[in-house]
């Protein structure tokens, strides 16, 4: 009776010891890697109902973040504009568009919306779970800028996601917010370089109290 | 006298040990190794029948498992004050039941209860299958199954690490530990007998299957010596690990602060249950087993009856850590802790209460009687009784003590829905299938354990019928008598020195053990005497012995018998294979001495 | 030399416990240095009868157990109050007791992984093709036979000698085995 197994079989457990280890480190990194926001998340980029394009409103025009994000100093959510606010400039756009015209489709849903008294349905692009409680007036309040978390929105023709915003990148921040306060007036400038600043929050006298961030898990998990 | 009866009778005692032997009909080894493997080979007939309603059980399993995942954890019964509903009840229960395995495989291995055998290799699967079962529980109860990694300290972009505080933790710790210590030592204790599947296997396919998974062990006995050794340190591990296992299962009750919950009596108290729920279920699959597969012999009733007075006794001490908690309850002057356990007696729940009261603590104490304890069928319903007993301790423990909690407003009474049912009896599915699978391929029986702890294992047997222990005769009568008595003089020891304790006792055998210049061949003429003699030493062996050698001598014997084991080889060795001038008073002198 | 290039060596097969335990003091006894016994399940004793020495697997289990318990804390510690320093229920970050079973668990499991791993690689297994599988025989050592290999590369082997010595230790059977 011959042996079951040929004799190069016994090379297969040094083989196998060999990379047991490296799977075993891949999977580590996989959960690590492409478990994560930063993979999953970052330049996420939903087309929208209707092409606006802060590029062209917030960057170009200069308009300030707070025209149509108007309640994000005073609550925990940034406010959608309602087609209202669209109109208080494009009334006359949407009347005189010519059906046909180049600006037609673009401004077609806009105009729906006008007529029907019905929102826009725009799609959500910075989503938190339901389990991470955030609020935006403490932010802005701190001197939290715009940017710092939703990147130059003023460069992009269609808003995607800039930061993870990821347990570990919100604690980063938490833990040394100075390097992303600003003077409390400058909250909303996109331009503002905190590097080039050189701003010490401590040290400015507009501020009534230290920014202490909470670290604990029911800061934000209430 | 010139006949050397094989112990048949279960107080027939081991020529060499002086104890009832535990393997009963005095099998040659290969007639062991064809009774635990030739099942296996066989197409089981029975063993669909059993088989496929287990699979039918199974499948509910993906069933509830799937509309759970879809609806989240809102199909269950889990209300507000009842947080901890049936899977947490399940997963203890589970894990309690996965206790009696390593129990078996690694305390009575350390206390070298040799009984351990028969029924070690079942207990251990059972064991793990049983932990897999327990830990479906908790990994589903996480809600967000597709984040139960998190459980684990693995690295993440969240940059947050597991609670190391939380007795939660140390649970998925403990368990998983658990889990593959059980599995490794399991698979150790299995890779000679995976060696004996292969090379008795017939076909290509379970040639190569049961060749890889016994990764080439072939018996060399300087591979022996270390296996035994990581053997015998898995035991010593795995014993401090049981014990720690179902302490931290207690911990996620005893660490939190509520009335019911929050006793130091926990751990140990669920130890005693674990490993009471745990031989409960081994003896619930035992009793069937041995009678379908023929291993009586095996699994004798010596075995059953064991287990039986272990039962008896975690049995009492689970009681007795009940009516201890009765006793606090009221001795602290809690009025919490007194309203709770009245409220378990005898509110909403003592319907649970009191069928958890007679299971556990009435059933065992029929046990008493040996007429009970050596009647597999009054066992095998006592297991049952036992099972479902401590079912429903978990039942008592996690719904009595949280459905009336610190907020009067929020108490609730709690009833399981239809997804709370069908997930546990798909566990049992997986459970039983697992099992039947593990019935099918793998021996059930630790064929070379059994072997080494029979008589003639002992290299110092001797049998005087020369039963040959083999399938055929493949050595010539001649050959035999001409191989088996080289030299009646003891071999020359390499170590000269011959142990003091021996020396004293029989200044002669000293002498004879000096070692002789090349013993001759030729004196092989002289063997039948030699035989004799030997035959009447362990004749004269069984006389005192067999009363002296009855029930309690087999339970404390243990200790001496460790210490005295060298000693006694020497002795043993010249009592059988010296051809003393026929001294039987030495042979008798010695004879008591081993016991 | 009576050794030919394709032999693995000489196998004897003996029928009891017994018989095998005496051959092996006369193998060791004769100065053999590259041979074993093969046994279906082991036979207690028979290490002293082969002169072998004590197992290293302690040593393994021991080293490996100690680091395991040491990572299990140091892993604790670093995570709770290094990396992420976190105050729960008003603990201290490094609140020891509380990591005891995370210490115990963590040693116990490399403890096992040295008795497993370190006893398989003392062993050289897997090692799923061996010359000794070549014989038909031996297929019996896993179930009630026993056997004793002197392998061909002992300084001491010589096929005629060998096997002669072999019968006389009482040997049902000796046979050559290729490699």
């Amino acid at each position: 009776m011959p042996a079951i197994f040929p004799r190069w079989t016994n090379t297969l457990p040094v083989v196998l010891g060999l990379i047991a280890p490296i799977l075993g480190a891949g999977a580590i990194f996989t959960v690590w890697y492409w478990f994560s926001p930063q993979y999953t998340d970052v330049g996420y980029q939903p087309a929208q109902p209707v092409p606006y394009s802060h590029k062209l409103h917030a960057g170009e025009m200069g308009m300030d973040c707070r025209y149509c994000h108007n309640t994000v100093e005073y609550a925990a959510v940034a406010a959608i504009p309602p087609t209202q606010t669209c109109m208080n400039c494009h009334d006359g756009l949407v009347r005189t568009t010519n059906p046909g015209g180049p600006y037609e489709g673009r401004i077609a849903n806009l105009k729906k919306s006008w007529e029907t008294g019905e929102a826009v349905e725009w799609v959500r692009v910075h989503m938190l779970p339901d389990y991470a409680y955030f609020n935006h007036s403490p932010h802005v309040a701190a001197g939290v800028g715009c940017a710092s978390c939703h990147g130059r929105v003023d460069q992009m023709v269609v808003v995607s996601q800039d930061q993870p915003l990821s347990m570990g990148w919100c604690l980063d921040c938490h833990r040394n917010p100075k390097p992303n306060l600003r003077p409390l007036d400058q909250v909303t400038n996109m331009n503002w370089d905190t590097d080039a600043e050189n701003y010490d929050p401590d040290r400015d006298p507009e501020r009534k109290r230290k920014v202490n961030p909470p670290v604990h898990c029911s800061g934000c998990h209430r | 006298m010139s006949h050397y009866i094989p112990p048949t009778h279960e107080t027939d005692p081991d020529p060499l040990q002086g104890r009832s032997a535990l393997i009963k009909g005095d099998p040659s080894f290969a007639e062991i190794t064809e009774a635990v493997a030739r099942p296996i080979e066989m197409p089981h007939k029975r063993w669909i029948l059993f088989f496929l309603p287990a699979l039918a059980l199974l499948s509910l399993l993906p069933i509830s498992l799937g509309w759970l995942f879809w609806e989240g954890i809102g199909v269950w019964g889990n209300n507000v004050p009842i947080g901890w509903g049936w899977p947490i009840i399940n997963f203890v229960f589970w894990v309690g039941i996965g206790h009696a395995g390593t129990l078996i495989s690694a305390v009575l291995f350390l206390f070298r209860q040799k009984w351990r055998t028969s029924i070690n290799r079942g207990a251990e699967a059972m064991t793990i299958f049983a932990v897999i079962c327990a830990l479906i529980f908790p990994g589903v109860h996480v809600g967000r199954v597709w984040a139960a990694y998190w459980l684990g300290p693995v690295p993440n972009q969240m940059e947050m690490w597991v609670n190391f505080r939380s007795p939660l933790l140390w649970d998925v710790f403990a368990v998983s530990t658990y889990f593959t210590v059980s599995s490794l030592f399991w698979y150790v204790g299995l890779i000679p007998d995976l060696a004996t599947m292969r090379d008795r296997s017939k076909t290509t396919i379970r040639r190569m299957a049961y060749g890889f998974l016994a990764m080439g062990w072939r018996g060399s006995h300087r591979h022996w010596v270390n296996y035994e050794s990581a053997y015998l340190l898995l035991a010593a591990m795995a014993t401090p690990l049981v014990l720690s296992v179902h302490s931290i299962v207690s911990f996620d009750f005893a660490v939190s602060n509520l009335p019911g919950w929050h006793t130091t009596i926990f751990p140990p108290y669920f130890v005693a249950g674990a490993i009471f729920s745990g031989f409960g279920m081994v003896l619930t699959l035992m009793i069937p087993l041995r009678v379908w597969f023929k291993l009586e012999h095996i699994i004798t009733i010596k075995h059953l009856e064991n287990m039986a007075k272990i039962i008896l006794l975690t049995g009492s001490i689970v009681g007795y850590a009940y009516s201890l908690e009765f006793f606090i309850a009221w001795y602290s002057g809690n009025e919490y802790e007194a309203f709770l356990f009245q409220n378990r007696a005898f509110g909403p729940y003592a319907w649970g209460y009191w069928i958890m009261m007679s299971c556990n603590v009435i059933t065992p104490q029929f046990i008493w009687f040996k007429k009970v304890r050596t009647n597999p069928k009054a066992l095998f319903v006592l297991s049952i009784f036992v099972n479902i007993g401590m079912w429903f301790e978990r039942f008592v423990i996690v719904v009595s003590s949280l459905h009336h909690d610190f907020l009067p407003s929020s108490w609730d009474y709690f009833s399981p829905t239809i997804w709370d049912v069908t997930l546990f009896l798909g566990s049992f599915g997986l459970f039983f299938t697992l099992f039947l699978l593990f019935l099918r391929y793998l021996p059930l029986i630790a064929i070379a354990e059994v072997k080494s702890v029979m008589p003639r294992a002992n290299p110092h047997f001797v049998d005087p019928d020369k039963k040959p222990a083999s399938r055929d005769h493949h050595a010539s009568h001649g050959e035999v008598s001409a191989k088996s008595e080289p030299e009646p003089e003891p071999e020359p020891e390499p170590e000269p020195e011959p142990e003091p304790e021996a020396s004293k006792d029989e200044p002669e055998a000293k002498e004879e053990a000096e070692p002789e210049p090349e013993p001759e061949p030729e004196a092989s003429k002289d063997e039948p005497e030699a035989k004799e003699d030997a035959k009447d030493a362990s004749e004269s062996d069984d006389t005192p012995e067999a009363e002296a050698s009855s029930e309690d001598h087999a339970e404390d014997a243990d200790a001496d018998e460790d210490a005295d084991e060298d000693e006694k080889e020497e002795e043993a060795e010249k009592l059988l294979f010296s051809p003393p001038p026929s001294d039987k008073t030495d042979a008798k002198k010695d004879g008591k001495d081993n016991g | 030399m009576g050794k030919r290039p394709k032999s693995f060596g000489l196998l004897a097969e003996y029928e009891t416990p017994g018989d095998l335990y005496h051959a092996c003091e006369q193998v060791r006894d004769a100065g053999y240095a590259a041979w074993d016994a093969y046994t279906p399940f082991p036979v207690h004793g028979l290490e002293k009868a082969m002169g072998l020495r004590a197992s290293l697997v302690p040593w393994i289990v021991c080293v490996m157990g100690f680091t395991g318990a040491a990572l299990g804390f140091l892993m604790q510690y670093w995570m709770a109050a290094v990396d992420y320093p976190l105050i729960i229920a008003a603990k201290p970050l490094n609140s020891y007791p509380a990591f005891v079973p995370i210490t115990f668990e963590p040693g116990i499991l490399f403890g096992a992984f040295g008795a497993v791993f370190g006893m398989l690689g003392l062993n050289k297994l897997p090692q799923l093709y061996h010359s000794l599988f070549n014989s038909k025989n031996f297929a019996r050592v896993t179930d009630d036979r026993f056997f004793i290999a002197i392998e061909a590369r002992d300084p001491r082997y010589h096929t005629e000698d060998t096997t002669k010595f072999l019968e006389e230790t009482g040997a049902l059977s000796v046979e050559e085995v290729e490699d």
